[in-house]
């Protein structure tokens, strides 16, 4: 019955096809879908990780099957964590190779350049890696975020975290000067004040690419805070949390979620011991958590040649942010376009591929689709999960009412 | 700023100092002996960092990782040199320096495909645990980073003065016409000096992983050796290690003094100041003058 | 030496002017987009090739110029609400006033010193732009406000003729300038430092002008991918950016406007084919330049030379290669 069913639907479709307009990105046995992010440049572990997560994802879907008997075809642009070339590489998936649907594993950076023109072009827009604001706020019909959640969310979840946890009250911040650390340093600052009435007794900057944190170590030091809380990237996190160790600064320190990660202990070794943070996926790679282990046994299977480091956090990522995609456009159903896609993501709850992921949800008021973190520690050389929730509801949700 | 403050801050930049004056001295072998300047010798420096770690993975003991990628550093040296330069040595100026620069890419580029981009560490051979002495503490990685850099100034040092091959060395640089008539041999001078300098380099990529950590960007710090070059004027040795030393204070300094906003303008500005008057630097005599 | 004007040419280039905007209103908007910004890249490359070419001096800062050009045109139009015709053109001046500067201290070094002190100038441009974040957006970038005339928003192809127009400018107005007293003081300051000022010459302040001038095409450059891309950040204008220029005088051809129109052309039409393997663009865009500089570094117009006009097998401008 059911195959009689899709036949018809499926002959109807084509009758229909020819009617109206095509829908971009959707023949009858394809999907077309692109993606882009940085695969050239420093922050190319971030894209090589991303599209090979996501294009392993596709391989399993497309193996098992397709959606809904269409296979998925993948284009991917290199952004190299610039605006200007992630415009570029949107405008040409969304003009050239005429895709369905656009997801971005870049980050925050290279993203921006590209809201505005996803924005003006209606073609879906599901970002899974970066946390620029603007995705999700103000609220776009064709703009979905995955993996990361709001900016102010981690803000909301580091105050809470360094107020509870610690229980700490002098908290000193340092902070790179690119857009995601500096937001993420903003966000806690502001949630310390309105939550906790508390101000940060430090707040120093430092270029992402320095290689000596001296001085704002220095000015730390003089503050005496009780925690040390470091948004940036792992080179930089590895070399700060060395140099306090040498200037005799014991005070622990709490990283940013893109810190949390293998990379940093690869690259700060022992000065990592004990560092905290949040983590947007339940196990890190390296986790003996059985499922871990199988998935990163599938991974190696498929990229056998990858060098040390991978997979990493961004595979995850991508690999269970595709997959949220890709069950968004089964629930849509034969009749595949932008609006019966949008739809089906919208009616998706607490939806995740497996254990190696997280749950998204989203609904017709708002497109966030993470609002849950894991904390985690660094214990002998490996990330673990750390007890403790939440207590307090996010204030975020509260303006899309 | 009280003295404590400024003696931690002066040993900071001293040690990251002893890199600039490595690199400084890695510029200005080759240049003094064929008045070629190598803008790639930034990427030199990531090779043997990424050597290193490669080595280590493999177990080695310290000494032996060291030899090695002073080794791999004078054979890549040789091979640059004879493929890439020896083609294009008595081509301008400009060709030279775009070539340079383009070897140098090419070497990231290398690294950057094969490695990808996470960072990586090494360990320093005396471990982290910091020496207290006089209420001051002192990374062991750094002194021992300051140490080689001083044995090996004197080493190269001694190597113009003493040897036949640098005697030849500084021969050259005066008048190849001339040393060709005195019987040297130009061009086993030249693979020579690019030799001593890439090992050299790459030496400086193994002393600096355990401080800055190992990814393909560290070629950066080749600015920061440029600029020690120019202070120490393109031609004295003992200059460009005081100009590397230099830029490694006024970093440090110019970090706590100016806030880190600003501070990156510091080496820039200071080099521009120096190119329009006082090109020489403060040690250099002038120019050495090209075939 | 000085080319003769030749009428002919200029109508060839009428009747191109006028074919390639033919056959771009019948394609996509994505390859109009790309030949767009070749049209950009072979602005930026004439000014450079004025400049290390035709007055012999090395830059490696030529996309600070485009920056400059990009900046000030797009904020002069996003803070004073000028708009592009007049916007960009200011930003060109801004940049040639800048490129004077520049030029002044540094058209007394040679060699290396001004490859240093063109490489500082450079970094200090990016710092600058990084720095001042509230003005410029820093790393973050600068959305550009879009392009219009009387109210109405330039399409992609509006666009297109205005890049193609003022292409069609600068390659009419270099050729021209080579031609003329201006072109052949800046080849013989290149030639011969010496015998140029004993000829009554100054080296300097043909240098300058050489600064100025190539400065100035840069910042038309700028000002125009601004529009066209609509959004800017520092590293599109970095050292990348810079070597990239480079590659595609020394690719085309050093001293000659032909050479430039060349280099950018083929070499901006390269990621393009690249992309089945651009994860290694940046290694074959290296290793391309490298292969040049070596075996052909008198450029790919050399060969056209050699194959259309045999009996010259080198025009003079070809000969003595800047330092």
């Amino acid at each position: 019955m059911r195959t009689v069913l899709l036949a018809a639907g499926a002959a109807l479709c084509a009758l229909a096809l020819p009617l109206h307009a095509q829908q971009q990105g959707v023949t009858a046995d394809t999907i077309t879908v692109g993606a882009h992010g940085p695969i050239t440049g420093p922050a190319a572990y971030i894209g090589l990780a991303g599209r090979d997560g996501m294009l392993l994802a596709i391989k399993e879907i497309n193996t098992a099957g397709g959606i809904n008997g269409r296979k998925i075809a993948a284009v991917f642009e290199d952004d190299g964590h610039s605006p200007t070339r992630a415009l570029a590489a949107v405008k040409k998936l969304v003009e050239q190779d005429k895709v369905f649907v656009v997801m971005s594993v870049g980050g925050s950076n290279a993203t921006v350049g590209a809201v505005d023109y996803m924005k003006e072009k209606g073609v879906p827009y599901y970002v899974s890696i970066a946390s620029a604001p603007q995705v999700t706020w103000p609220h776009a019909k064709n703009l979905f975020r995955g993996g990361t959640t709001e900016t102010a969310r981690y803000g909301e979840l580091y105050a809470e975290f360094l107020a509870t946890y610690y229980k700490a009250k002098r908290i000193a911040i340092m902070s790179g000067r690119e857009e995601y650390p500096r937001n993420e340093g903003d966000a806690t600052v502001d949630k310390l004040k309105t939550w906790f009435q508390t101000a940060p007794v430090a707040r120093v900057e430092f270029n992402i690419g320095d290689k000596d944190f001296t001085p704002q170590l220095v000015e730390v030091q003089k503050a005496n805070p009780d925690v040390v809380a470091f948004f940036g990237n792992p080179a930089e996190a590895a070399i700060a949390m060395r140099q306090a160790k040498e200037l005799g600064l014991k005070q622990p320190f709490f990283v940013g979620s893109n810190m949390v990660d293998p990379a940093l202990v690869a690259a700060a070794k022992g000065s990592s011991e004990g560092v905290m943070g949040f983590s947007l996926i339940p196990y890190l790679p390296g986790s003996k958590a059985p499922d871990m282990t199988k998935w990163e046994a599938a991974w190696k299977k498929e990229y056998p040649n990858a060098p040390a480091g991978r997979p990493n956090n961004f595979d995850l990522l991508a690999y269970g942010d595709m997959y949220v995609l890709a069950e968004g456009m089964k629930r849509a159903g034969a009749n595949l376009t932008t609006d019966s896609l949008v739809k089906a993501l919208e009616g998706i709850q607490d939806y995740r591929v497996g254990s190696v992921a997280t749950p998204r949800t989203f609904s017709t008021k708002h497109h966030i689709g993470n609002l849950t973190l894991v904390p985690m520690v660094v214990k002998d050389g490996q990330w673990e999960p750390v007890q403790w929730t939440s207590a307090r509801e996010s204030d975020i949700l509260k303006r899309y009412n | 700023m009280t003295t404590t403050l400024a003696l931690q801050l002066a040993i900071a930049g001293l040690s990251v100092g002893s890199i600039y004056a490595l690199v400084a001295l890695a510029i200005v072998i080759p240049f003094k002996a064929s008045g070629v300047l190598n803008f790639g010798q930034g990427e030199i420096v990531t090779f043997g960092a990424y050597a290193a770690l490669v080595l280590t993975q493999l177990a080695l003991p310290y000494p032996i990782v060291l030899a090695c990628v002073v080794a791999l550093g004078a054979v890549g040296g040789i091979a640059i040199e004879r493929v890439l330069i020896r083609p294009i040595v008595k081509a301008p100026e400009f060709t030279l320096v775009i070539a340079t620069f383009a070897i140098g890419l090419l070497i990231k580029g290398a690294i950057s495909v094969r490695f990808g981009d996470s960072p990586n560490t090494i360990d320093g051979p005396f471990g982290g645990e910091p020496i207290v002495a006089a209420g001051l503490r002192f990374n062991p990685t750094s002194l021992w980073i300051f140490g080689c850099t001083l044995l090996v100034t004197f080493a190269v040092i001694a190597f113009f003065r003493h040897t036949r091959l640098g005697k030849a060395m500084r021969a050259v640089s005066v008048s190849p016409e001339a040393a060709k008539l005195m019987g040297i041999r130009v061009d086993r001078v030249y693979r020579w000096s690019w030799a001593i300098s890439t090992a050299i380099g790459a030496l400086a990529g193994l002393l600096v992983a355990p401080l800055i950590g190992i990814n393909p960007e560290i070629g950066q710090l080749i600015l920061r050796g440029l600029l020690g070059a120019v202070i120490g004027g393109f031609t004295s040795i003992p200059g460009a290690v005081v100009g590397g030393l230099a830029v490694g204070l006024i970093e440090t300094f110019s970090g706590v003094l100016i806030g880190s906003a600003f501070k990156n303008l510091v080496p820039f500005v200071l080099l521009m100041l120096l190119l329009v008057f006082r090109p020489y630097g403060l040690f250099g005599a002038a120019d050495v003058q090209r075939v | 030496m000085s080319e003769p004007r030749r009428p002919l040419g200029t109508a060839i280039g009428a009747v191109a002017v006028v074919a390639l905007a033919l056959v771009a209103s019948t394609l996509g908007s994505y390859p109009v987009y790309l030949l767009s910004l070749a049209m950009i890249n072979v602005i930026a490359a004439i000014g450079l090739n004025l400049l290390t070419g035709n007055s012999g001096q090395i830059s490696l800062c030529h996309s600070s110029f485009m920056a400059i050009g990009a900046y000030g045109s797009t904020l002069l139009t996003a803070k004073l609400g000028m708009p592009f015709w007049t916007a960009i053109p200011a930003g060109a001046l801004l940049a040639a006033a800048m490129g004077a500067a520049l030029g002044a201290p540094a058209s007394r070094l040679r060699g290396i010193y001004l490859a240093l002190a063109t490489l500082g100038f450079l970094q200090i441009v990016q710092i600058l732009i990084e720095e001042f974040a509230d003005l410029t957006g820093g790393v973050r970038g600068l959305s550009v406000p879009k392009a219009s005339l009387a109210g109405a928003r330039l399409s992609d192809y509006a666009r297109f003729l205005i890049v193609l127009g003022c292409c069609a400018l600068a390659i009419w107005t270099a050729r021209n300038l080579l031609a003329s007293r201006v072109g052949r003081e800046l080849d013989a300051v290149r030639l011969s430092a010496p015998a140029s000022q004993a000829l009554g010459v100054s080296l300097q302040r043909v240098r300058l002008t050489a600064f100025a001038l190539s400065a100035a095409y840069a910042g038309v450059a700028g000002g125009l991918q601004a529009i066209v891309v609509g959004f800017i950040d520092p590293v599109e204008f970095g050292v990348s950016s810079a070597l990239r220029q480079i590659t595609f005088i020394v690719v085309g051809g050093m001293g000659s406007v032909a050479g430039s129109v060349i280099g950018a052309g083929v070499l901006s039409a390269l990621p393009e084919a690249l992309r089945p393997v651009k994860e290694y663009s940046d290694i074959i865009y290296t290793a391309i330049l490298l292969l040049f500089l070596i075996f052909l570094p008198h450029g790919l117009v050399t060969l056209w030379q050699r194959g259309v006009r045999g009996r010259d097998a080198a025009l003079p401008a070809r000969s003595g290669a800047p330092s």
